[in-house]
């Protein structure tokens, strides 16, 4: 089988190809990841949208090694940093990867930082296990991190526990940890859910000048639209733990292929100008993933179900491209909507082709 | 850091008065006459041991006020069983033999309970932490006197075994007299200390902060012993000030049984012969003991926790 | 392009009729103390804890209804003895004092030659020894072979095989003539296989070869004391030579030949009378006081837990054993009710600060706020949010406060600080048994394996239901 974007013109930091991730509970087997490929561009960011519990932190969990095992479970699949295969590293060989290579934020920087150890000594732990830099050494890189970061007053700062930062300064914290070895890739899980509104933004901007500046990727994962808007060069909608669409930020916002993403559309506010503020919720909740469908996830929730949904869920299709810009990565959804047989349906972005992709 | 330190220490101070108190009332309630017939036999004497214990005077204020005049000076009185020795020399030749006792006790439970807490939350549901959690929840229901009839029994027969005195059963002098009360001492704090510390790291191990020392790239023994141990091991110290109370004093019952002439066998003797000043000074003096670690303990934790030295 | 194993019609494409409920909600509500005790049920621990108590308290409770021995009753022919389940005693007439054995015609004293002789060798054992009637608790008759040029006969017993001259035992007495080949044993004898030794002396020096023999000594009690004790009904209903059957003890007896089991059953009252009374109106108590406390706030509050922070301070045993001695117990009481007094008055205040903290907590929860701009009253708060919200957090305290009370009697009974002897306790029983340790464990080990027995199953009991009322409160065990 051949992975979804190998034949695409494009430069890649990273690929993932039919990742699969269980989780052993007492209630059964959660099939968490189901048959999950993207591409990374290099420099460029990628944002995996969808719900809670659609299964995108653990995906990018599952790429660090940071699920614990047992109860998790990578049946499947591999993901490469350039031509590095990072499922089934050894422990130690994966250590001089991560915080290396990639660089990983989290969700609440408050808890994300060990209460009891300096700012400083936590950037400069990271410069010892990869750089092997002294402690002295590790601290004056720390101070101008910290003030690459807009971290006023570094040198003091440094010298302070994690309890006497605020939330959005913890967070520009953790960045410059996950920066501090210049990451190849960056992946940021909810970076800013746990913030203030304001220092979102705030944590926004620093993140994509930063992103100028060193020109690394982001894995962006995020279920907030506006947050895909404002950052995402590419997006990549998850449902279910399987991807149901990517495409460019523009393709997913204007001409989106899958009833998912309209709806996930639809249910955020928009401040474009002459829009009327009508939010639509999705009725419903996501499947059972103990036993997950063998049809589309999304077959119970929506509005456009037919027959063959509920009986197996189709392969991404390619959708016609209308902007024709060179650099835009192919636009897919694995809808049964862009089968050729399938009726015309408005609103959907519909395939005049119907050619899936497999 | 000072101002909280001098702040603990002035409540200390009115700790201790409370209950040099609550010691002075418990002993004036005592049935009975302090001078037994026994002690005064004739009138004479009895009005010169009254006025020597200056039971002479009124009870409130005049006996309280030199008792607590005394107390705060360190003057304990004169025992009233053995004639002509201060309470402080008793202490003095007591205390040592309970402190040493007890530091050893201590060290045990503490390293004891934090190296098999640690152990037994990294192999959770696994053997080894099946096996010490069932000697945990033993070591917590049975009684130290049991532990320590168990342990002369178990020295008995090793020494009869052997054919030679490994460890003595009892007494004191030297430090093979010391281990085996120390561990029947420490076992029960042990146990708990252990408990303590496995929920503790199983709650630490599963944090966000450990996660991102691990996606940090750092190793995982330098991840165990810089941000797993080091915030696990803070709520166990909170209790290390209890902790070694119930050491101190549960130290009368393994020095009664292993015969050693510590403060608790000192006070629990004094209580069997009714020696009013023996038991005031022992208690006034223990209180202010346990008062004093508490605080140390507390300044310690301080110490260790940033959130509490700075905040 | 790929084809599909199987061709798409157009039927596929058409609609979905049926599709699954999206919105249902498929498991049943559950209040909070169904659910409570649907976890509890699934916590075998816990489970078997509870029917531990309940068992405990039905040998406490139940027990002395069945077993109707009296727990003081002393008998001192059955010191210390094991578990029996079955136990008949004989019966014998008082006081026969038996004369011994003389031989005429043997010379009761060596030669003189003998006595002068530098050479003389050393005396030979008795050749045989035997004992005369049945052995029984009241005598041991024993008689053995004269010895030529003896002057007299040691006799020693021990409670096995003794292979060595300084493994005889116990020296019981002597007899003072070489004829004199009869000794009678009346001391201190319990039902067992004791080893008797003979050695001959001839005035000046004692043999070291010695002739033993085993002897299995049966319990026997005269007619009067089965009569004194009601093991007969009348003199006349039995004659010595008679078995008449004992009370069994099936958990032995104790150094003063009490039965265990009733004595364990009547300290069970002790111990959990005091485990179970001091923490009810201990928590009780502190609950009262703290949730006042909580409620009243300000000065009123800061006063009283100053208070309670003072009575903490207070060294814990040290004062439990003061307030017993300064409420004195007289002769004949049994020191019960001051010991659960200190234990009331020097444990409340860990509850205490517990449920003002949980009052606290509850005061500043949404939904008490919610139910404040509702326009709810004082006590429609405390009775719909407050008591039902720190009603688990105080079950939970008063089940672990029930294993620490019962070790703090077990502990103060045991350094005799406790209840009056001689009522039993499981602590002072553990002490008395301490004593005899070596030679019958089971007097320790019965009072101790009830005490851990009991403070295990309340300790289990307890991380049950915390884990079952309180999900905050929840170990990761």
């Amino acid at each position: 089988m051949s992975s979804p974007h190998d034949y695409a013109p494009h430069d890649y930091a990273m690929t993932v190809d039919h990742l699969e991730v269980e989780f052993d509970t007492y209630g059964g087997t959660v099939h968490a990841v189901r048959d999950v490929s993207f591409g990374l561009r290099r420099g460029k960011t990628l944002a995996i949208v969808g719900e809670s519990g659609c299964g995108k932190s653990v995906t990018v969990q599952a790429l660090m090694g940071l699920i614990p095992m047992p109860p998790g479970r990578i049946t499947r699949g591999s993901a490469k940093l350039g031509d590095t295969e990072l499922i089934g590293l050894r422990e130690r060989t994966l250590n001089r990867i991560r915080g290396n290579r990639i660089g990983m934020i989290f969700q609440d920087p408050m808890t994300s930082l060990n209460p009891t150890m300096r700012i400083g000594d936590q950037i400069v732990e990271t410069l010892r296990v990869h750089r092997g830099m002294s402690i002295r050494e590790g601290f004056k890189e720390a101070e101008r991190l910290l003030d690459r970061v807009r971290i006023s007053e570094a040198q003091e700062r440094a010298r302070q526990y994690p309890f006497e930062f605020s939330g959005g300064m913890l967070q520009r914290v953790m960045i410059a940890v996950a920066l501090a070895c210049s990451p190849e890739v960056l992946i940021a899980d909810e970076p800013t859910t746990a913030l203030d509104v304001t220092i979102q933004a705030q944590i926004l901007d620093l993140m994509q000048a930063l992103q100028r500046e060193e020109g690394m990727s982001i894995i962006l994962i995020t279920h907030d639209l506006g947050v895909v808007a404002r950052m995402a060069d590419d997006v990549a909608v998850m449902y279910a733990g399987q991807i149901v669409e990517t495409g460019s930020v523009e393709a997913i916002f204007h001409r989106g292929g899958h009833p998912y993403t309209l709806g996930l559309r639809r249910a955020t506010p928009s401040n474009a100008p002459g829009r009327a503020q009508q939010l639509e919720p999705i009725a419903g909740s996501p499947p059972d993933l103990f036993h997950p469908p063998a049809g589309c996830g999304y077959f119970a929730r929506c509005p456009h179900a037919m027959r063959i949904c509920e009986r197996r869920m189709p392969e991404p299709f390619e959708l016609t491209e209308v902007s024709g810009r060179a650099d835009e990565i192919r636009h897919r959804a694995r809808c049964w909507l862009q089968h050729a047989q399938a009726p015309r349906t408005e609103g959907v972005n519909q395939n005049d082709a119907g050619r899936e992709v497999s | 850091m000072w101002r909280y330190t001098v702040r603990r220490l002035i409540q200390g101070v009115i700790t201790v008065w409370f209950i040099a108190t609550a010691t002075f009332a418990a002993m004036h309630m005592v049935p009975g006459d302090p001078l037994g017939s026994e002690r005064a036999t004739t009138e004479s004497i009895r009005q010169n041991l009254e006025a020597r214990y200056g039971l002479d005077k009124p009870v409130f204020p005049d006996q309280y006020l030199i008792f607590l005049g005394n107390m705060a000076r360190g003057d304990f009185g004169i025992s009233f069983t053995q004639q002509n020795r201060s309470v402080n020399d008793i202490i003095r030749e007591a205390f040592p033999v309970s402190a040493q006792l007890g530091v050893l006790a201590v060290i045990f439970a503490a390293l004891g309970g934090v190296l098999l807490g640690a152990l037994t939350a990294l192999n959770r549901n696994r053997l080894p932490d099946v096996i010490i959690m069932f000697l945990v929840i033993l070591g917590i229901s049975i009684p130290s006197f049991v532990f320590a009839a168990l342990g002369q029994l178990a020295v008995v027969r090793l020494n009869d075994w052997t054919g030679q005195s490994l460890l003595p059963v009892a007494g004191w002098g030297t430090f093979q007299h010391m281990l085996l009360p120390a561990l029947v001492l420490g076992l029960g704090t042990m146990a708990f200390l252990t408990r303590l510390m496995r929920s503790s790291m199983l709650e630490v191990v599963n944090t966000d902060y450990v996660r991102t020392a691990r996606a940090k790239g750092v190793p995982p023994l330098r991840v165990f012993w810089r941000h797993q141990l080091r915030n696990a091991v803070l709520p166990v110290i909170t209790v290390l000030g209890p902790a070694i109370a119930a050491i101190t004093t549960g130290g009368f019952v393994v020095e009664l049984v292993f015969a050693i002439p510590g403060l608790g066998r000192t006070f629990v003797e004094a209580v069997q012969q009714l020696d009013y000043t023996l038991i005031m000074g022992t208690t006034v003096f223990y209180g202010a003991f346990l008062v004093l670690m508490v605080i140390l303990v507390d300044i310690i934790y301080g110490w260790v926790d940033p959130r509490v030295r700075l905040g | 392009m790929t084809d599909h194993p199987q061709a798409l019609s157009a039927a596929d494409f058409a609609p979905a009729s049926a599709r699954p409920d999206a919105h249902g909600i498929t498991r049943p509500s559950q209040s909070y103390w169904q659910d409570a005790w649907r976890r509890l049920r699934h916590n075998k621990r816990a489970i078997a804890s509870l029917w531990i108590v309940i068992f405990l308290l039905a040998f406490t409770l139940i027990g002395p209804l069945l077993w109707r021995v009296d727990p003081y009753a002393q008998n001192l022919d059955r010191i210390s003895q094991p578990p029996t389940l079955a136990a008949q005693t004989l019966l014998v007439e008082r006081g026969v004092q038996w004369e011994g054995v003389t031989l005429p015609q043997w010379p009761h004293a060596p030669s003189r030659e003998w006595l002068t002789d530098p050479q003389r060798i050393e005396l030979p054992a008795p050749e045989a020894m035997e004992v005369v009637g049945d052995p029984h608790t009241l005598s041991v008759r024993l008689r053995w072979s004269p010895v030529a040029n003896a002057a007299g006969y040691q006799v020693y017993r021990n409670t096995y095989r003794p292979t060595a001259v300084n493994e005889l035992g116990l020296p019981l007495g002597e007899t003072w003539a070489g004829n004199d080949v009869g000794y009678e044993d009346q001391l201190a004898l319990t039902p067992n296989t004791y080893w008797y030794s003979v050695t001959a002396t001839d005035g000046l020096r004692e043999s070291e070869q010695f002739a033993s023999i085993a002897v299995d000594v049966q319990l026997a009690t005269t007619i009067e004391s089965a009569l004194a004790r009601g093991l007969i009904p009348s003199r006349d209903a039995a004659q010595a030579g008679d078995y008449v059957a004992m009370p069994a003890n099936p958990f032995g007896t104790d150094y003063l030949g009490r039965d265990m089991l009733a004595r364990l059953m009547h300290g069970a009252r002790t111990s959990l009378f005091i485990g179970i009374a001091a923490p009810l109106l201990f928590v009780l108590f502190g609950t009262v006081y703290g949730a006042f406390a909580g409620f009243a706030g300000g000065r009123t509050d800061d006063f009283m837990m100053r208070i309670a922070d003072f009575v903490i301070a207070l060294p814990f045993l040290l004062f439990m054993i003061l307030i017993r001695v300064a409420s004195g117990i007289g002769p004949g009481e049994s020191g019960i009710m001051p010991l659960l007094m200190a234990l009331v008055v020097l444990s409340w205040p860990a509850t205490a600060r517990l449920v003002r903290g949980q009052i606290l907590q509850i005061r500043e929860e949404g939904y008490v706020q919610a139910a404040r701009l509702l326009g709810a009253r004082d006590h429609y708060l405390i009775l719909r949010h407050m008591v039902p919200n720190t009603l688990g957090v105080i079950l939970v305290t008063l089940t672990f406060a029930i294993p620490t009370a019962i070790f703090t009697e077990a502990f103060l009974s045991f350094i005799g600080m406790g209840v009056a002897p001689p009522v039993p306790s499981w602590g002072s029983m553990s002490n008395e048994g301490l004593k005899s340790m070596l030679n019958s464990p089971h007097e320790l080990f019965f009072p101790a394996l009830f005490i851990s027995i009991t403070v295990l199953a309340f300790n289990m009991l307890g991380d049950g239901l915390r884990d079952a009322l309180d999900a905050r409160m929840r170990s990761r065990e």
